[in-house]
């Protein structure tokens, strides 16, 4: 059935390029329907009582001699991701068929976001660390297409320092994992985990563990990597901005939950202090910057870099707590960040803007459904207990009390301290976008203006993300049931 | 060792000397008698061959073509003498080999002259 | 005098193994009889016969090459008096040479795209002049490019199986000479052309003699030029390190300049500007398989011993070459010089492998070359496709919103764009994957990070392009894609699909190139 995950959107993608364009939406949705139709199928099917172990699997040679193989499955860290990626991925597909916005060359957009759905849910199934990186990489192209083709105004600029950050990042991932291969001569991720650094000397581990989590930081982004960020959310399409914050991000946490930490456990050890302070530094970073914001997107794609870095304080604990909270976290910043900046896309295409000033408040009393969902969607990714983003962050702190053994727990209260900070000024950023956007009246320049409020395709396209959100933080054990499992193997070491 | 070689560096310095000297005292003791042929470029011995005003000037090409055929035989020469010196030792494979190589310095002499590279005009 | 005639009496006659070489004199004597084709065969016959011996001659070396290599003795076998070695790394460069060979021939005989060939009528007319427009506009070229297509092969094959270093001089020269004369054979933009082959020369030249006097300083050092006794005597004795690492040093300067390596590379991007495209692409291609063959037996057979005292300053030159080709391709502005500045950075790459002095190094760079030169081919192969009415619009601007004129040749071209990049699911990625393992398990991390780094950057220039190609605006006055003939198509699809298939399936190309190392 992973088979199946990868092959269909291959095959989409190979396809949608000899149909006639007016099609090409239509069956792109087809497609991502499909997929997340076996993903979906999967879960179901998945055996919750072994979710420490990869179920699903297929194990076939492709290069013996770089011991490149075939090595894919599921398990409990990795179902969650999946089912998000697919439901992204058809969601975004959703968006593009909508009949009032199709975008310019249809074939090529539609063909482009399959194959970063083949990417990325390849990256999340792979368990042999070149094919992991081969999926990694695959996921770039498309992307920097999709930015440098259908984004902004300063598309070109934005493209390309995506493309260099990112491709660097992989670069030093690459020589990472060849490190790890020199000195173990296997790729096998399982094989890995299981041996859990053993016969790794001290200096090759933390040495790894730097160029490994060092190459994914890129991705995340871990501050002050995160520069290209930003521009990257600004400028890409909706769906591009979707896919990037509620998918690529979760790539490189996925990565060093998966590869880094019980890998090289010492090196973690060694690291993960390090790990833990960019991640606070980038929570309040985040949130001074989110301040300063003057763009909507801009400011969502700001807030990514703060709760990812929640995620990464929570792996930097190195307790199963911590890294639950952390891969729970992921799939809630994906649902919310993905849901807001389709929000986002759609009062750009309302008011034509995204700038904060332009817009001028009133929302509520414009379009008011519009707005209630802005506030919904704003105030669970603050963290507003009994949604989805709040369990993330509380689990995360929570865990700081208590990191794992070996590492400094005084440290650790200072982060935590830090972090409690953040989430103040998190609040704080996101209730004053709110009284300037969705709050006060309508500015005379938009009271002439007539448009709709959310469409009956807006709802269908948004519901499950709401329904979502709702339920994950209503009963988080959805996420963590299938999770724990899989980490307490991650961090026995087998 | 080295001072087996100190005669051949003697002599390069007596005729290096003797080429500056020669050429440092010419313009004072020698007679200045000019003519055209004297201040013309030397080409050889013959008269130069004529510039075009604009363009700068074009050589025969005719020139570089002999001297090349002319190197190309000069070579094969250098490898028939000590092929002749030694072809007993060598045998059947000596003769075959320095038969092909002839064939192929034939060669070029046949596209040479085909091409019309030993027509002077 | 009795001394001479004494030892001319101790003269033995060879033994040649000519099974084993018979590849090579396929394609020397081939070239001799494609000399008496141009002398004898009238004018409107030769470009036929010409592509009809080349095409059998290359075939007929390719399976006289495979027919040997199928139970040829994993040891080697020296022949010609020692001075050639047929080894695994021999007959896999041989083959690559033929394969590439084979597609640049192709590019070569092409007469659609450039109605009448990419080479000039007649060479002898001054650029600009009006017997030059004549000339450009007449059907029909010089076809001796294809006795000097064939001769630099031989040179190329004969340096690659050199045992010792003056045969590796002869080589170097056979195949150096027709590469002068047919970079400067361009049809169009003769000055360009010309000004190429003049460059290329005097700059070879310069090469070559740094070559020789290095050969000069390691006879001096170990009494010999065979690569075996060099190393015998670098690891054996107190004899003067001064001869040998200025041997040494001289010696690889030239065939650094060969594979166009930083700072060696001034010439590659005027030479692959200048030249005729097919011939680029012959260069580009061949040269630096050629070269890296020899670079590679070289350092495994005379100096490895010694690697402590000058790795380090190869490290330096794979350095400045990556970093030279990728920053300065950043800022080209034409095709084909890109790409020079491409094969420069890729040259860096190639560096990294061959100083990692171990079977899986040498293994990895000879794949890494296959692929490189592959993909290379097809991409001259379509940069020859994409013409205004002045010839081949290679200046950058003029590929603006290509694949609305033509979506194929746009995305065959991004194929191997993304290849040359080095992005998975192409040969590249697989090339730099083995040969930045190999330098890794030999110790050479920090070289390897630099080398990623720079990878990165040189992606960057690639996907530049592709952008520019799918996502700007074609030019109202914008070049057309030809449509090209069989020749071309056919050496464009062979190029591009196995790029695909090492990219994919690259595990029977990397047995060959792993099969077994060097005999010296």
């Amino acid at each position: 059935m992973t088979v199946l995950l990868l092959v269909l959107p291959l095959l989409g993608c190979l396809a949608v390029l000899g149909l006639p364009p007016k099609r090409a939406a239509a069956f792109g949705v087809a497609v991502t329907s499909a997929t997340l139709a076996t993903a979906l199928l999967m879960a179901a099917t998945f055996d919750y009582h072994r979710s420490g172990f990869a179920q699903f699997s297929v194990n076939a040679p492709w290069i013996p001699l770089i011991d490149l193989r075939i090595h894919l499955g599921v398990d409990g860290i990795s179902l969650p991701l999946v089912v998000l990626t697919a439901l992204l991925c058809a969601l975004c597909a959703g968006y593009l068929a909508r009949p009032s916005g199709q975008p310019e060359r249809p074939r090529a957009l539609v063909a482009l976001l399959l194959l970063t759905e083949v990417g990325m849910l390849g990256t999340f199934v792979a368990l042999n660390l070149l094919l992991f990186f081969v999926f990694f990489e695959v996921v770039l192209v498309p992307m920097y297409a999709v930015i440098a083709g259908w984004g902004g105004q300063r598309r070109a600029a934005a493209a390309r320092q995506f493309i260099l950050y990112t491709l660097l990042g992989s670069g030093v991932l690459l020589v990472g994992l060849l490190l790890l291969y020199s000195r173990t001569s296997t790729m096998d991720m399982v094989v890995l985990v299981g041996r859990a650094g053993t016969g790794l000397s001290h200096g090759v581990q933390v040495l790894g563990f730097l160029l490994i989590a060092g190459g994914l930081a890129v991705k995340v982004p871990v501050w002050p990597l995160h520069s290209w960020l930003p521009d990257a959310h600004t400028q890409a399409p909706t769906v591009g901005s979707v896919l990037l914050a509620g998918v690529l991000l979760k790539m490189g946490t996925y990565g060093m939950v998966r590869i880094a930490v019980p890998m090289l456990p010492e090196g973690a050890v060694a690291l993960a202090p390090a790990l833990g302070a960019l991640g606070v530094a980038g929570i309040v970073y985040a949130a001074l910057a989110c301040l300063a914001q003057r763009d909507l997107k801009r400011l969502i794609a700001f807030s990514s870099v703060g709760h990812m870095g929640f995620v990464l304080l929570g792996i930097a604990t190195l307790t199963p707590v911590g890294i639950n909270a952390a891969l729970l976290g992921n799939i809630a910043h994906g649902l919310i960040t993905g849901l807001l900046f389709f929000l986002v896309g759609g009062i750009a295409q309302r008011y034509g803007s995204t700038d904060i000033d332009r817009i001028g408040g009133g929302l509520l009393a414009k379009a008011p459904r519009l707005g209630s969902l802005l506030v919904f969607a704003a105030v669970a990714s603050l963290g507003l207990p009994g949604l989805a983003g709040f369990w993330g962050e509380m689990l995360a702190m929570l865990s700081a009390f208590r990191p794992a053994g070996g590492l400094n727990p005084a440290l650790y209260l200072v982060f935590l301290a830090v972090a409690g900070l953040g989430t103040v000024l998190t609040a704080a950023y996101f209730l004053v976008m709110l009284r300037r956007v969705a709050q006060g009246v309508v500015p005379p320049r938009w009271t002439a203006e007539r448009f709709g409020d959310v469409t009956a395709r807006e709802w269908v396209a948004w519901t499950p993300l709401l329904v979502l959100v709702l339920a994950i933080g209503l009963w988080p054990r959805i996420v963590l049931g299938v999770t724990d499992g899989a980490v307490r193997v991650l961090l026995r070491g087998g | 060792m080295l001072q087996a070689y100190v005669p051949l560096v003697l002599l390069f310095a007596l005729a290096g000397a003797f080429a500056l000297f020669s050429v440092a005292a010419a313009p004072y003791i020698g007679p200045r008698r000019y003519n055209k042929a004297k201040l013309d470029a030397y080409e050889c011995g013959i008269e130069p061959s004529p510039q075009p005003i604009v363009g700068g000037g074009r050589m025969p090409v005719a020139y570089y073509l002999t001297a090349m055929l002319f190197i190309l035989f000069d070579i094969e020469m250098v490898f028939l003498y000590p092929f002749a010196v030694s072809a007993n030792a060598l045998g059947m494979f000596g003769l075959v080999e320095i038969a092909l190589f002839v064939a192929t310095v034939g060669f070029a002499y046949a596209y040479v002259w085909r091409r019309g590279g030993l027509d002077w005009n | 005098m009795s001394g001479f005639f004494s030892q001319a009496q101790q003269l033995q006659a060879p033994d040649v193994a000519y099974q084993a070489v018979l590849p090579m004199l396929l394609v020397l004597g081939a070239a001799c009889v494609s000399v008496l084709f141009e002398a004898f065969l009238p004018r409107e016959r030769r470009w036929g016969w010409q592509v009809a011996l080349t095409v059998v001659t290359l075939a007929g070396a390719a399976i006289s090459l495979i027919v040997y290599g199928n139970d040829a003795p994993k040891a080697g076998v020296k022949t010609f008096s020692d001075v050639l070695t047929i080894d695994r790394p021999t007959l896999f460069l041989w083959g690559t040479l033929l394969l590439l060979a084979f597609g640049a021939v192709l590019l070569i005989a092409d007469r659609s795209v450039e109605p009448g060939g990419a080479f000039v009528a007649q060479a002898a007319i001054r650029p600009g002049t009006l017997q030059d427009r004549v000339q450009a506009a007449k059907v029909g070229m010089q076809t001796e490019v294809f006795p000097l297509t064939l001769f630099a092969l031989g040179g190329m094959m004969v340096f690659c199986a050199a045992n010792d270093l003056l045969t590796m001089f002869v080589a170097l020269e056979v195949l150096s000479l027709p590469l002068y004369l047919m970079a400067g054979l361009a049809r169009r933009r003769r000055l360009l052309s010309q000004e190429a082959a003049v460059k290329y020369f005097l700059l070879g030249a310069f090469a070559s003699a740094f070559f020789l006097y290095g050969i000069a300083l390691l006879y001096g050092y170990a009494g010999s030029v065979k690569l075996a006794d060099i190393a015998t005597a670098a690891a054996g004795t107190n004899r003067s390190d001064t001869l040998l690492f200025a041997g040494m040093g001289l010696l690889v300067v030239g065939l650094l300049f060969k594979a166009s390596v930083g700072p060696f590379h001034t010439w590659t991007p005027d030479v692959y500007q200048g030249s005729p495209t097919p011939v680029t692409a012959f260069m580009a291609a061949c040269t630096k398989v050629a070269a890296f063959g020899g670079i590679l037996r070289v350092l495994m057979g005379a100096f490895a011993s010694t690697n402590w005292e000058w790795r380090g300053v190869l490290w330096g030159v794979a350095i400045a070459s990556m970093a030279i080709g990728a920053v300065l391709g950043l800022t080209q502005t034409d095709v084909k010089r890109m790409i020079a500045y491409s094969s420069v950075a890729h040259a860096g790459f190639l560096l990294v492998g061959s100083i990692a002095l171990t079977s899986k190094g040498v293994s990895g760079t000879l794949f890494y070359l296959l692929a490189y030169g592959l993909t290379t081919v097809a991409t001259f192969g379509i940069v020859s496709l994409v013409r205004d009415a002045d010839g081949e619009a290679s200046h950058l601007s003029q590929w603006a919103g290509l694949a609305k004129r033509s979506p194929i040749v746009a995305g065959v071209f991004t194929f191997l764009l993304l290849a040359l990049a080095g992005i998975p699911l192409t040969s590249g990625f697989v090339g730099k994957f083995v040969v930045f393992s190999a330098a890794l398990q030999s110790g050479m991390a920090p070289l390897v990070v630099v080398a990623l780094v720079f990878s990165a950057v040189a992606a960057f220039f690639y996907l530049r392009v592709i952008v520019l190609m799918y996502f700007s605006e074609p030019a109202a006055d914008g070049p057309t894609v030809t449509v090209p003939g069989a020749f071309t198509t056919m050496a464009i699809t062979i190029g591009a699909l196995a790029t695909l298939v090492l990219g994919v399936f690259p595990s029977f190309a990397l047995d060959w190139a792993g099969a077994g190392g060097f005999t010296f």
